[in-house]
């Protein structure tokens, strides 16, 4: 146990807590910003998660391994998914909103099949793997601790996005709309508000989260069959740890996983994954709706 | 409405009487192999093996006068999933032998069930030792894989042979393939190196996708050579995080990869970003020094089948299978189960990579794997050089 007081060896699994939480944040931040707005849990948020990936990987073979290419496959993938979520949104899921919760599980359930499938159709089950962008490619040196430059990349973007979050919902009009309409649909419906219209844009944006956080995966991960219901259960104990629907929460959850991860090897070497896993139950004991999450009514 | 009810009567008595007629004109082969989620990557080209070689040998006359028929199902990796299509492969299709699964969960699953229904199981890719444990062995499971004692000590054997390396480290799953082929490893350089300390193991869960906590606690332990048992996609995951945090050049690329590390699809998946320098494994390779005629001719044959260049190095696994059971039934003159199973024992063929005995001790075939450096090719992906067919004989038992 005399690495637990390295700092070298602490601040290396600080980094790998902290870009691992960051990630998660990426994905599970559309999958609580959907259920704050829509009341509809996606398990098919994942989905669009690997398709964004998949996509990054196509494109960057079409636009080539450099730092434009890769950042153009990136913008392309998160686009191409917003889209596709849209259109699933406006086809399908629309009809969903007034059913009750165990036909709208069942209904995204069922979505992930069908993108399980369709992406084993145009994509094979081949793992592929994106390279990272040259101008991230390297690494420094931090106190000792070799510090890849797309974990520093990772780590500094999952601030902003909550940051642009909470700027979206708290500075806007729009903002406000949103928050509305997680309190009362029908009564902002009432006041004259496109709400069917909102709820596509909520969608889209969740989509293209997703969408960005596949493609921005591929350099550290292999894109293969299967990612998409790994990440969505983990990204559901991180929503349940920091409250479905909070967007604090959702940071506050993510931090909470990838460091219990990181630190958890030291202490049950084997265990820690066990060990997240018991925070999520003991949340769900003590506190239901997350913990900076709100009860509901 | 009369005549329809009739009319599905007369065509379910037709279906039914027409299925033993055919049974008996064929050898239908059951296939259990997972064709979708992460291990249909596997599962996928090691059925072209067995297509390849079922063609082949149907082109030729069959066996005994009678062609063999493929029939393949999805096992999605589970091995309760594989357990429901083996019954019905062999309630229902009325399969007369079995020759399929591809993980560790798998393999000693369907066992029982060839067990029960005394019908010849041949296991081509699962590499847990368990499957033919003493405990677990019954006359009709026979494996034309490696198994995990083989992997583990061919490793150590490689590892050993390095000989300023002192402190060894392993990083393998959390589950049957991982735990036993670290255990054997570790097991075996013991004894060929007393000298060497094992200072630490790493044990992520199957399917984990954030090796990093893993590979820092790892460096920080500061092991001067590595034993890795990770394979498929996650052999690509974990080599692509521990490239950039410099794993491999603390232990200066001294990593020694088992789970087909080697393989065409985990160089091809990774391409340049492969941890060139490392060994990795291979159950089959398209070209290196030393390759005999057989092998040429049979991997211009899979190139021309799956129409991939270089060929997959899965198709192999199963070709081998059917060709030990096409041999076994040959010998045996005859289709009964206990007679194929007795002609199996101590039977020695020619694979397309030299002779294989499947052994009357424990129904294991003396099966190598490909060992080498992977270095950069001259297209870009990983090539194996140094390669070294690890004959498993001396160190089975």
């Amino acid at each position: 146990m005399s690495e637990l007081l390295d700092p070298v060896f602490l601040l290396g699994q600080l980094r790998s807590g902290l870009t691992t939480a960051m990630f998660l944040f990426l994905i599970a931040s559309g999958l609580s910003l959907i259920f704050g707005v829509l009341k509809i849990i996606n398990f098919a948020h994942g989905s669009l998660y690997m398709i964004g990936a998949y996509i990054a990987w196509n494109m960057t073979l079409i636009l080539g391994n450099t730092s434009i290419g890769f950042f153009g496959a990136v913008v392309v993938a998160s686009v191409s998914v917003a889209i596709l979520g849209g259109i699933v949104e406006r086809l399908l899921l629309r009809y969903m909103y007034k059913r009750e919760e165990l036909y709208q599980l069942l209904f995204t359930y069922a979505l992930v099949l069908v993108f399980a499938d369709a992406c084993k159709y145009i994509w094979g089950t081949q793992p592929h793997s994106v390279s990272r962008p040259p101008v991230l490619a390297g690494s420094f040196d931090l106190f000792g601790v070799r510090f890849p430059h797309y974990d520093l990349f990772i780590i500094l973007l999952g601030p902003l996005i909550a940051l642009g979050f909470w700027g979206l919902l708290n500075r806007t009009s729009f903002g406000r709309i949103i928050r509305a309409a997680a309190l009362d649909r029908e009564m902002l419906g009432a006041l004259g508000t496109n709400v069917s219209g909102l709820y596509s844009a909520m969608f889209v944006l969740a989509s293209f989260l997703a969408g960005l956080s596949g493609a921005l995966v591929s350099p550290i991960k292999s894109v293969v069959p299967g990612m998409d219901v790994e990440i969505i259960i983990e990204a559901f104990i991180v929503v349940v740890i920091g409250g479905l629907g909070s967007l604090w929460g959702t940071l506050l959850g993510s931090l909470i996983y990838g460091l219990t991860l990181a630190f958890g090897i030291l202490i049950f070497p084997r265990f820690s994954i066990f060990a997240a896993f018991v925070i999520m139950a003991v949340v769900l004991v003590v506190r239901p709706w997350g913990l900076l999450g709100r009860p509901v009514k | 409405m009369k005549r329809l009810v009739l009319g599905l009567f007369a065509s379910a008595a037709a279906l039914l009487l027409s299925s033993p007629a055919t049974a008996q004109n064929t050898i239908k082969v059951g296939v259990p192999m997972p064709l979708s989620g992460p291990a249909a990557l596997y599962g996928e080209p090691a059925v072209k093996g067995a297509r390849m070689f079922v063609d082949e040998i149907n082109a030729a006359g069959g066996v005994l006068g009678k062609k063999i028929e493929l029939v393949v199902r999805d096992s999605k990796a589970s091995a309760d999933e594989a357990v429901r299509v083996s019954r019905e492969l062999i309630l229902k299709e009325e399969v007369q032998f079995l020759v399929g699964t591809l993980t560790s969960a798998e393999g000693p699953a369907v066992s029982t069930i060839a067990k029960e229904n005394k019908i010849i199981l041949i296991a081509p890719i699962p590499k847990t030792d368990q499957l033919t444990a003493p405990k677990n062995l019954h006359p009709y499971v026979f494996r034309t894989a490696a198994n995990t004692t083989m992997e583990g000590r061919s490793a150590a054997e490689i590892i050993a042979s390095w000989k300023d390396v002192k402190k060894v480290a392993t990083i393998a799953h959390d589950y049957a393939y991982g735990q036993d082929v670290a255990k054997s490893f570790v097991d075996h350089i013991k004894k060929l190196r007393p000298d060497i300390e094992i200072v630490d193991q790493q044990w992520p869960k199957l399917g984990e996708g954030d090796y990093s906590p893993f590979i820092n606690a790892q460096m920080a332990k500061k092991p001067e050579a590595v034993f890795s048992a990770m394979w498929g996609g996650h052999f690509v995951t974990w080599a692509k995080q521990a490239k950039p945090l410099g794993f491999f050049e603390l232990v200066q690329n001294r990593v020694v990869n088992g789970g087909e590390a080697g393989s065409v699809e985990a160089t091809r998946a990774l391409g340049a970003d492969y941890p060139f320098g490392i060994y990795g494994n291979s159950y089959d390779l398209a070209d290196y020094a030393g390759q005999s005629d057989a092998h040429k001719k049979y991997i211009e044959r899979i190139k021309a089948y799956t129409k991939e260049d270089p060929p997959s190095t899965w198709p192999l696994t199963t070709y081998v299978a059917m060709q030990f059971l096409v041999e076994g039934i040959k010998k045996a003159g005859s289709l009964d189960s206990d007679k194929v199973a007795a002609a199996l024992l101590g039977l020695t063929i020619d694979t397309p990579f030299g002779k294989q005995t499947l052994r009357a001790s424990d129904h294991q075939a003396d099966r190598g794997q490909f060992y080498g450096k992977m270095v950069k090719g001259p297209a870009g992906n990983a090539i194996m050089t140094e390669v070294k067919y690890v004959d498993p004989k001396p160190f089975m038992d």
